[in-house]
């Protein structure tokens, strides 16, 4: 692409982000989402074929929808109590309305079929992109919206966590897989949302960090599927050993990251007295495990057959900058210990 | 008034049933001409003149010009209006779902439900919106500017979106 097209997309692509966090009028926070939307639009259509243009006007049409649905919401707002800030919200149905389009915004089940096939139509950098940088805005936005209905968002945490976990279980698309990864961990964000904001954002960003890795890990190897991905332990052995654990910090087990988000989660459940609630999110997260499970068993814990030139590759240094992978895998890997610290500078 | 108020939301419904009823994208076009022109006359009798002008001026005249030249480009030899078969069965249909749930509200209380945005003084541009048209270019002058760059950026996407003939993401241009 033409690189000053690209600094302008991605120059609109960082300022919708910052508009939607420093705004607290509601126009100006859609119109952040919206500069996201339009600006991610030619970055997923760069490689010009019929499947990455369908991706396209999949996303386009779904973040359109949410974004009028947000727009309507807070024009309700304005007409119920009279202003537009977003943090005096007091009225039940705009606050429900802003929920429900925000999960259309980021892929909660239930309005989460968009996500798979959109991402399975991106190249990897795109669909990293798409799940890292634009949950930021909408996520800035419910972590503002005060008292938010609890029914609708335990429902929405559920449900997701469910649906993540069955979904990926059929799937041999590494993009697909990572899209259902994404809606199990968003429902584990939403669920806790109203009783500690802090804790979501706290699993956002560990969300955040996992997914680059595990992105990332797919773009070194050049894989997507698990056929691919199990043909590829040889390209580069230190990976092959890493990667296991990426995903197993990505399933939430302990000693990694991942433990952390969830064991918090569920202290919080449980102090809030739902204790069956936390129960059936802790064993959704059991079906996400299986599919992790399966990725490291496909690449790591098993040889697949291959001719010779497949499992004696040369090893020559990578045309990728790997900077940014070691970084993420290590805070992917080794950050359990300062959870302390993470919980207190994360307090909203 | 009420009944030029009365036929501007007529006009504006059964608009929107004739863009609804998905005939041929021209049909469609002038089915939005209708809802926009009689959704701006009853923005200008209940304190929006701005609004009106506004909407005509870049949703028609802007717009929807464009669209429709869009349209012509794809042109189709036997385009479907509003007496063929398929579109005539979703008009009827539409009207008869207005017609039915409208019913509910025909009577009692819900007659004097309307929320204008200020009294009908006399029909002049001045009137209720004019306050908020000077603040959005006072206060709101930073959001106009990133307005205008979204306008800018938008360009971009559509000509990034649109370039490379057959070989482009848009194969038939």
């Amino acid at each position: 692409m033409n690189p000053y097209i690209l600094a302008t997309l991605l120059f609109g692509l960082g300022l919708g982000t910052t508009i939607t966090f420093a705004s607290s009028h509601w126009l100006l926070a859609w119109m952040g989402l919206e500069i996201n939307t339009l600006a991610i639009i030619p970055l997923m259509a760069q490689h010009h074929h019929p499947r990455a243009v369908e991706a396209t006007t999949k996303y386009f049409l779904t973040q359109a929808t949410a974004a009028a649905m947000l727009l309507f919401a807070s024009t309700t707002n304005a007409w119920l109590t009279g202003q537009w800030d977003i943090q005096q919200m007091s009225h039940p149905l705009p606050i429900t309305l802003i929920t429900l389009a925000l999960a259309l915004k980021i892929g909660l089940a239930p309005v989460h079929s968009w996500l798979p096939e959109v991402l399975q139509g991106l190249d990897l950098t795109t669909g990293l992109i798409l799940s890292t940088w634009q949950k930021l805005a909408p996520f800035a936005l419910l972590l503002q919206l005060q008292p938010a209905n609890s029914t609708i968002l335990i429902i929405l945490g559920l449900t997701s966590t469910l649906v993540g976990g069955w979904g990926g279980l059929n799937q041999t698309q590494l993009r697909k897989i990572l899209a259902y990864s994404s809606i199990a961990h968003l429902g584990w964000m939403i669920l806790v949302l109203q009783f500690s904001p802090s804790l979501t954002l706290l699993t956002l960003l560990t969300y955040l960090i996992m997914t680059s890795s595990t992105f990332l890990v797919f773009k070194l190897n050049k894989s997507t599927n698990i056929n691919m991905l199990a043909t590829s332990w040889a390209k580069a052995p230190a990976l092959t050993a890493l990667t296991p654990l990426i995903l197993l910090s990505l399933g939430g087990l302990p000693p990694l990251t991942g433990f952390m988000p969830k064991w918090l989660i569920l202290q919080e459940l449980a102090k809030q007295d739902l204790a069956p609630t936390a129960t059936l999110a802790a064993m959704s997260a059991l079906l996400s495990l299986y599919f992790y499970l399966r990725l490291s068993y496909a690449m790591a814990l098993t040889m697949s057959p291959n001719n010779l030139t497949g499992m004696t590759p040369w090893r020559l240094q990578s045309s990728q900058l790997t900077l940014p992978l070691a970084i993420s895998t290590m805070a992917t890997l080794l950050l359990l210990p300062l959870t302390p610290a993470a919980v207190a500078l994360l307090t909203l | 008034m009420t009944y030029i108020m009365s036929l501007f939301l007529l006009g504006l419904v059964l608009g929107l049933v004739a863009v609804a009823s998905n005939p041929s994208p021209y049909f469609a076009a002038l089915g939005l001409v209708v809802v926009a022109g009689m959704g701006c006359g009853v923005l200008v009798s209940y304190g929006g003149p701005f609004l009106s002008l506004v909407l005509f001026l870049i949703y028609l005249g802007g717009m929807l010009v464009v669209f429709a030249y869009s349209a012509a480009l794809a042109a189709e030899p036997y385009p479907e209006t509003w007496g063929s078969r398929p579109v005539a069965g979703y008009m009827a249909m539409y009207v008869a779902g207005v017609v039915l749930i409208s019913s509910k509200f025909w009577e009692g209380w819900h007659e004097f439900s309307w929320v204008p945005g200020d009294e009908l003084g006399e029909f002049s541009v001045f009137r209720g919106d004019i306050g908020g048209v000077a603040l959005m270019y006072s206060a709101g002058g930073g959001m106009l500017v990133i307005s205008a760059w979204v306008l800018l950026l938008t360009l971009f996407v559509v000509l990034e979106l649109t370039r490379g003939l057959g070989r482009g993401t848009l194969r038939a241009v």
